[in-house]
């Protein structure tokens, strides 16, 4: 129980720092941050968290005995506010509507974000690292042109498919074919309505015929 | 007590004269030092780092503070306080053992580690500092090698600033019968064997088993931190009691 927050933490700080590892804009972000410390305290979970930026790095710590003065800026968020920031929300917006408190040096923030989320992984000189400078590019571009041809490869598969299914087999109708069948369905709709009328008139006019008949038949009956 | 029996200690569940456990714990790290941080992996499947963690957290170290951490072989512990205290502060490495201090050395170098570290070469019970210089101290896993623990922790007590904080992380007692007893299978059996295989030798681990059993548990250590002159001692159990931390402040 009191090792599992530990865990997470050191979990989270493994990925987070050998992703920026990878970033080449990383160290000059980093360098720049390097020794300012962000509190952030999250309302729901109650949850105190320190950011401590270093040259390699950020350094996550629990913040539960901390005191206010020993950070650079204090971040208070609740959950609806921390998912409109990370969607990319600016801050700003954030803070005029009063969803965010941010009370020290504001910047960190934006600064933190443009770390966090702008991260570009440059995965070739990771592979070159390991395999060499050659052979990395050559599986670069390897995987690069693969992925190349899978995106032309769905495109075409769709492109074929949807051929397929609406032109040879006909097993769907395309959507010129249904505005065909939705123009003829409206004419014998109106077509209906039509016949439906004039039936109804001439059930009218039939019903008055008959009226007529049997009042003139009365009146020939009647005896002088 | 005769004059005999005065000058002897434990050196594992041997019993040696005062004046040779130090030498004898120091032929131990000499000959662990240069694969001391992967048999610490491997014996503790990587615990040992969360422990370390945990230790760091409970520490509380701000920027500009001036840490010492006693014992700190490879320098775990130092590589992030060096971060921690940034370029206004200043972390001391001492080990009394240079062949850790050196492993240590290096690899802080190889980390990057340099401005605001120092490395002292210096026995735990006779700190070579002036009163009241660092504001935290920490020793992890290095108090049980310690010949008169006491002596240590009042050294300890006395180069702490007041308000400073001295963390101890050492093995110590499980708490639960079954777990003691599988903890004891392990580090009889397997981890002799282990650092035979792993550091090529396998009695220096034997030593460590042995020491680990000898040393006092949480609330004697917790009762030895507190006549040495720290308050508000408290110690937290980690992996059922396997470690504890004591933490206690000089006021």
């Amino acid at each position: 129980m009191l090792v599992t927050p530990t865990l997470l933490l050191a979990g989270c700080e493994r990925m987070l720092n050998a992703l920026l590892a990878r970033d080449p804009a990383s160290p000059a972000r980093l360098s720049a941050l390097a020794g300012s410390r962000l509190l952030v305290r999250l309302e729901k979970p109650h949850l105190q968290l320190v950011l401590h930026y270093h040259h390699a790095g950020i350094d996550l710590l629990r913040g539960d005995d901390l005191d206010e003065t020993d950070v650079d800026a204090i971040v208070e968020l609740t959950p609806e506010t921390l998912s409109e920031w990370l969607s990319g929300a600016s801050v700003e917006r954030l803070m005029f509507d009063g969803k965010l408190s941010v009370r020290g040096r504001i910047h960190l923030l934006e600064a933190t974000r443009d770390l966090l989320f702008d991260l570009d992984i440059d995965w070739e000189s990771e592979l070159a690292r390991w395999l060499g400078e050659l052979p990395a590019h050559s599986l670069a571009e390897g995987i690069r042109r693969a992925a190349r041809w899978g995106l032309r490869a769905k495109d075409e598969l769709l492109q074929d498919v949807s051929e397929y299914v609406f032109e040879e087999a006909r097993l769907l109708p395309g959507r010129q074919q249904r505005d065909v069948l939705r123009d003829h369905l409206t004419e014998l709709e109106i077509s209906t309505d039509r016949l439906e009328a004039r039936l109804n008139r001439l059930h009218r006019r039939l019903t008055q015929l008959t009226a007529q008949q049997k009042k003139t038949h009365l009146q020939s009956e009647e005896p002088h | 007590m005769s004059p005999t029996e005065e000058r002897t200690t434990h050196f594992g569940f041997q019993e040696v004269a005062v004046d040779e456990k130090a030498s004898r714990v120091a032929d131990v790290f000499h000959s662990v030092a240069a694969r001391y941080d992967i048999m610490n992996d491997v014996m503790s499947m990587g615990i040992h780092r969360i422990w370390k963690r945990l230790a760091i957290e409970r520490a509380g170290v701000r920027p500009g503070h001036h840490v010492l951490d006693i014992a700190g072989g490879t320098g775990d512990l130092t590589l992030k306080f060096s971060r921690l205290v940034g370029p206004r502060g200043k972390v001391i490495l001492a080990d009394i053992n240079a062949s850790m201090l050196r492993v240590g050395r290096d690899k802080l170098m190889d980390n990057g580690v340099g401005g605001n570290v120092e490395y002292v070469q210096a026995n735990a019970e006779c700190l070579p500092f002036p009163d009241n210089s660092f504001d935290c101290i920490t020793i992890a896993f290095g108090l049980r090698n310690v010949t008169d623990k006491d002596a240590a922790l009042r050294s300890m007590a006395r180069v702490l600033k007041p308000g400073g904080r001295l963390l101890v992380l050492e093995f110590s007692k499980p708490n639960n019968a079954l777990l003691s007893k599988a903890y004891d299978e392990y580090s009889f059996r397997l981890l002799p064997k282990m650092g035979e295989l792993v550091a090529g030798d396998g009695e220096s681990y034997r030593y460590l088993a042995e020491s680990i059993r000898m040393h006092p548990d949480q609330e004697t250590l917790k009762g030895m931190m507190e006549a040495a002159g720290l308050e508000r001692v408290e110690y937290t159990n980690l992996t059922g009691g396997i470690v504890a931390l004591h933490r206690g402040i000089k006021l």
